[in-house]
């Protein structure tokens, strides 16, 4: 009998940074100003930290970034036939030159390939789509990217031009799939142009970026994709009441919500790169907590790919501060530096 | 001389025999069957009666505030003959000393004025 483990010994998490921090004294819980539309095929939502008398101008400014974000949103969707997005990936050629936001999102893209060990590349469309039983239009099989055939390494690369522009450079066929990279960079540029409030959250279809004020309080539900309406677990996240604003990035990846049963098997959206097939994973759902949307939503998407020990020996790894992984045995884990961020009952 | 009467000897010390001396055993067959009575029916009352919760139940220790660390080591896949290890696993040799990670058990906690949520994407909240 042969013991199988993809954890180190002795992994042990780290601490979140002392700037972040809850201080026991403080957090008041936010009552926000919230306005919400629809993007990327979800929800698209800004919530704003604001006194009463300046409801009307966050309400108003939130406004304001919904509909910026819905235009960068546009660009890089690719369920619109219009989109920058579209139409690079119907592009026969392979270099093409794109536009800066494209060309951001795809810098955005290799650094969550890097922070996840390669497990995420959103050069996996098509095996994607071949999960769900779509074969590609238009595209015989000899022309798809090498992503398809199980190769862990990023088959595309980018060509930086200027004015933020960049030339994508990739095999014949190879289409993209931006999915989360795009939400999580979506949800960081929000909070950036939403700086004129200390406190704010941009809620990207379940991926959040927020900003606590001084002695402000966001309480973040962890859903639990068992039940509607329930939680796994309710985090506290906030900012000491002498210091500055505290940045944060939450993000919830899974199995559970985006999948299909084929010929008798499920699949379901998350494709292994070093399979080329959906990942074989005992994680029905992962939430990490770190600094920005971004990394947080390509850190879960890893942890569910790589399964419950390697996901959260990676996740040790990367130093999130703070990590809830649902199993297919219904259990609950967490790393140890998530108690930090776990409301109290009384909240 | 007639001879009188014969006396009546004095008795002698009564020699107490066996027979005489041996304890009526009926009061204590009486209370030994009594108590087999109330044994047997203590037994067949628990056998046939499950046992009845407590009318109150006993208290739980109030819900933490899902800080309860533990420390659990980490489940392995064990193989058996012939199988493979899953795609990237570390093969380890099963005498090697485990290795173990802490993890903290959340329990689920009831939200209270939570208006924002993290989800997986496409998830449709109520």
């Amino acid at each position: 009998m042969t013991a199988v483990a993809g954890m180190r010994p002795a992994a042990r998490s780290r601490r979140v940074p002392s700037s972040a921090a809850p201080d026991p004294a403080i957090l008041l819980p936010v009552a926000p100003v919230s306005v919400a539309t629809r993007a990327m095929g979800g929800r698209l939502g800004v919530h704003v930290d604001a006194a009463p008398p300046e409801a009307e101008r966050a309400r108003r400014d939130g406004r304001r970034v919904l509909a910026r974000v819905g235009r960068w949103a546009d660009r890089l969707s690719r369920h619109l036939g219009t989109s920058e997005l579209s139409r690079l990936n119907t592009d026969p050629r392979p270099r093409v030159r794109i536009g800066p936001t494209l060309a951001a999102v795809l810098r955005a893209a290799i650094d969550a390939s890097e922070a996840s060990d390669g497990l995420v590349d959103i050069g996996l469309l098509d095996a994607r789509l071949a999960a769900e039983g779509i074969r590609p239009a238009g595209i015989a099989t000899e022309e798809l990217g090498t992503a398809c055939l199980g190769t862990s390494a990023r088959a595309w690369s980018l060509q930086a031009e200027p004015r933020g522009c960049a030339v994508v450079i990739r095999p014949p066929g190879l289409r993209l799939d931006l999915g989360g990279v795009a939400k999580g960079w979506l949800a960081d540029r929000a909070l950036d142009l939403l700086d004129g409030w200390p406190g704010a959250v941009v809620d990207a279809d379940g991926d959040l970026a927020l900003r606590a004020a001084p002695g402000r309080s966001w309480s973040v539900a962890v859903d639990d994709p068992r039940a509607s309406g329930a939680a796994l677990a309710v985090l506290r996240l906030s900012a000491p009441a002498r210091g500055w604003p505290v940045r944060w990035g939450v993000a919830t990846s899974g199995t559970s919500i985006h999948r299909w049963l084929r010929d008798g098997t499920v699949r379901h959206h998350l494709i292994d790169p070093r399979t080329g097939r959906p990942a074989v994973t005992d994680v029905v759902q992962a939430t990490v907590v770190c600094a920005s949307a971004l990394r947080a939503e390509a850190l879960a998407k890893a942890a569910v790919i790589a399964g419950t020990i390697e996901g959260l020996a990676l996740l040790d790894r990367a130093g999130v501060g703070g990590a809830i992984v649902l199993t297919d045995h219904d259990e609950v884990l967490a790393l140890p530096g998530t108690r930090d961020l776990l409301a109290d009952d009384g909240d | 001389m007639e001879p009188g009467p014969p006396t009546r000897q004095p008795a002698a010390p009564a020699v107490p025999s066996a027979r005489a001396t041996r304890a009526d055993p009926t009061g204590m067959r009486i209370i030994l069957g009594a108590g087999g009575l109330v044994a047997l029916s203590a037994l067949v009352t628990a056998i046939v009666v499950p046992p009845a919760p407590a009318s109150a139940p006993a208290p739980i220790p109030a819900a933490s505030p899902a800080t309860v660390a533990r420390q659990r080591p980490v489940q392995y896949i064990q193989l058996a003959p012939g199988q493979s290890p899953p795609p990237g696993a570390t093969v380890i040799d099963a005498k090697a000393p485990k290795p173990v990670t802490i993890v903290t058990r959340v329990p689920a906690p009831t939200p209270k004025t939570v208006v924002i949520r993290t989800t997986q994407s496409g998830k449709v909240i109520p």
